[in-house]
């Protein structure tokens, strides 16, 4: 499993390894979903999400706070997420254009995740590809 | 002089119950701890005491930034933080107000007793489940639209007065009345305001709850009086805060201020901590824009709390009126708000951020409401679905030690991951159930298993504290009988 779940005493940190951005990415939103539900089921259509920010990890904090912000106003739990991460050289920007399930809520037994922080948020390359640590509001 | 020393962080003991970490490094003040040894204990075990130090390093930070006896390792600002800042030269910050805010707690009286309860429990969790929205998509008491969030968030509860889901008096017991007329609705983005438009009235998940309970002990017999709070009466407590929409709002200005006060931003040691200096216009339009949020979180409970009467007025078959189901207070435990303080004997205004931290106001400060100047503004103090919850009434030495403020509940001690381990949430419940005769509705499994009674501190331990300091002095315990959570 490319993610866990980690101990944090009010809230819950999600680590993530992959070997390259995108699978790290989809690795923590997948962490996210899992902090939400612990059963997925089947149902629910896919739709895109895209964010740019100036950095690599404000781009995976935006990523993850649209994802927040998707579940609320389609009332949907995204899962079986995928992400794509570019850099534009010109600018150094960061994209990421990501997907996700979304399963209705009505569908599934969910709770809630308020946010997601900077707090010790980590980014970095390893001697096998990415790892990130990431701790969300609960 | 007696030391403690945790994780390299050495603590004097100043006197009974008081910890300080002296000023080194890039502290900018002092940091204080007020906790007995079990709960210095507790604190010291994660990373509070560390964040507790970093918040130190805020500009602006006065006298000393303090940890409530509750304290427990939060994102950048440690839960149960009280820091205040100067509003000339310091600055104010978002994440020490924290995701959820006014994030908070009130309370309902009713004059039922524990007697005309019993045999009623099943019935009224249940229809409390079926009509208070809680957990995730489950929608709100309103059906909202862009008008009215934007009407809420100007006018808090004089809009919920406005639409016959609050009376007079309801306004008249909150903390500022229920409203917040600092708050800059345009200050919120439309993402926030997205979000906010389907949950108005609804409890959200995680620690969030609607309790019935009655009151098991009174501790002050003249203030339990003014309160109207007598043993074995049936109280309501509600804790829930602005929901989607205070989430996004605080994360909405984290980020802005990473992009336009990246410079304030490079000096801190941890992003969360994130700060707008005093008087720059970000300041000003967080600051509208926090108020704004206060204002929706006080509808958002009012909504729940009006709700509750309508169930009550259906399993009692009485009018809410006749069973005097009014609100005792509203206290919020995750704000930032503009208070004059003595600092050294001169009177500075301050942003007095309280993160899991309640204001405790003396007797006779003018912010209390009327009702209660004379003896001290209400604090409620809820504990674990298994535990008492307190009220409180603002004690004499806060505000020379805590710009007036007190704990907000029992602290965890243990994290959601492990207490998903350690316990099963329907083996919960059924004990709850047939030990305590204490009934649990909750749209989740786990989340009864994440707030399972052992995952918190020793509410009263943390009580006992509050009131030996003089901070916040013991008025009333409560004890579970009906709770529902998302």
């Amino acid at each position: 499993m490319p993610y866990s779940l980690r101990d944090h005493t009010a809230d819950v940190g999600v680590e993530a390894t992959g070997s390259d951005l995108d699978e790290l990415f989809a690795g923590v939103a997948n962490g996210l979903t899992a902090c939400m539900c612990e059963s997925v089921p089947d149902d629910g259509d896919r739709f895109a999400v895209e964010v740019t920010a100036e950095g690599l990890e404000a781009a995976l904090f935006d990523y993850l706070d649209q994802l927040i912000y998707e579940r609320d106003v389609r009332d949907v739990l995204p899962v079986d997420h995928e992400a794509t991460v570019t850099e534009d050289p010109a600018t150094g920007e960061w994209t990421v254009a990501a997907s996700a399930r979304g399963v209705p809520l009505s569908a599934v037994v969910a709770r809630e995740i308020k946010a997601v922080t900077y707090s010790e948020m980590t980014v970095e390359e390893t001697d096998d590809g990415w790892r990130a640590y990431v701790v969300f509001d609960v | 002089m007696t030391t403690r020393e945790f994780q390299g962080i050495e603590l004097e003991r100043v006197r009974e119950h008081v910890w300080e970490i002296p000023k080194e490094g890039d502290m900018r003040v002092p940091a204080r701890v007020l906790a007995s040894e079990p709960l210095l204990e507790q604190i010291g075990d994660d990373k509070t005491l560390q964040q507790l130090k970093n918040a130190t390093q805020l500009p602006g930070m006065t006298k000393y930034a303090v940890c409530m006896p509750d304290g427990h390792q939060g994102y950048g600002f440690p839960v149960g933080g009280v820091g205040a800042t100067d509003t000339e030269t310091g600055c104010i910050s978002p994440g020490s107000v924290g995701y959820d805010i006014n994030c908070g707690v009130r309370m309902m009286k009713t004059n039922l007793s524990y007697d005309d309860l019993q045999g009623k429990e099943e019935e009224l969790v249940d229809t409390l489940f079926a009509n208070v929205p809680s957990g995730l998509g489950g929608g709100g008491v309103v059906e909202g639209d862009a008008a009215t969030v934007e009407a809420v968030l100007d006018r808090g509860m004089e809009w919920a007065l406005e639409e016959g889901h609050a009376v007079e008096d309801d306004l008249k017991h909150c903390e500022d009345e229920g409203v917040r007329y600092d708050a800059d609705p345009s200050a919120i983005t439309q993402k926030a305001k997205d979000r906010g438009k389907n949950q108005l009235g609804s409890l959200g998940s995680g620690n969030h709850f609607l309790e019935v309970q009655r009151v098991t002990d009174i501790y002050r017999e003249d203030v339990a009086d003014s309160f109207g709070l007598e043993p074995d009466q049936v109280v309501v407590l509600i804790h829930c805060g602005s929901r989607g929409l205070g989430h996004q709002t605080c994360n909405d200005y984290l980020r802005r201020i990473e992009k336009e006060h990246g410079d304030l931003l490079a000096q801190l040691p941890d992003k969360e901590l994130a700060a707008a200096p005093a008087g720059s216009d970000l300041a000003e339009e967080y600051y509208g824009a926090m108020c704004a949020a206060i204002n929706y979180a006080w509808t958002n409970r009012q909504l729940i709390m009006h709700r509750t009467r309508r169930v009550f007025e259906r399993v009692f078959g009485r009018d809410w009126e006749e069973m005097e189901m009014y609100l005792l207070y509203d206290v919020a435990h995750n704000i930032a708000k503009k208070e004059v303080h003595d600092v050294d004997g001169e009177e500075r205004e301050l942003y007095v951020h309280r993160k899991g931290a309640t204001r405790a106001f003396p007797a006779g400060r003018p912010e209390v409401p009327e009702a209660y100047r004379d003896v001290g503004q209400p604090i409620i103090i809820p504990g674990s679905m298994g535990a008492g919850s307190y009220v409180l009434r603002g004690g004499a030495a806060s505000m020379a030690e805590t710009f007036g403020s007190t704990a907000h509940g029992a602290g965890r001690v243990m994290s959601r991951t492990q207490a998903k381990k350690d316990y099963w949430g329907e083996t919960v419940q059924q004990e709850l159930e047939d030990q305590q005769k204490i009934y649990v509705k909750a749209q989740s499994g786990a989340t009864i298993a994440e707030e399972a009674p052992g995952v918190y501190k020793d509410v009263d331990e943390v009580v006992r504290v509050s009131d030996e300091l003089g901070i916040g002095d013991k008025v009333a315990r409560t004890f579970p009988v009906c709770n529902i959570k998302g």
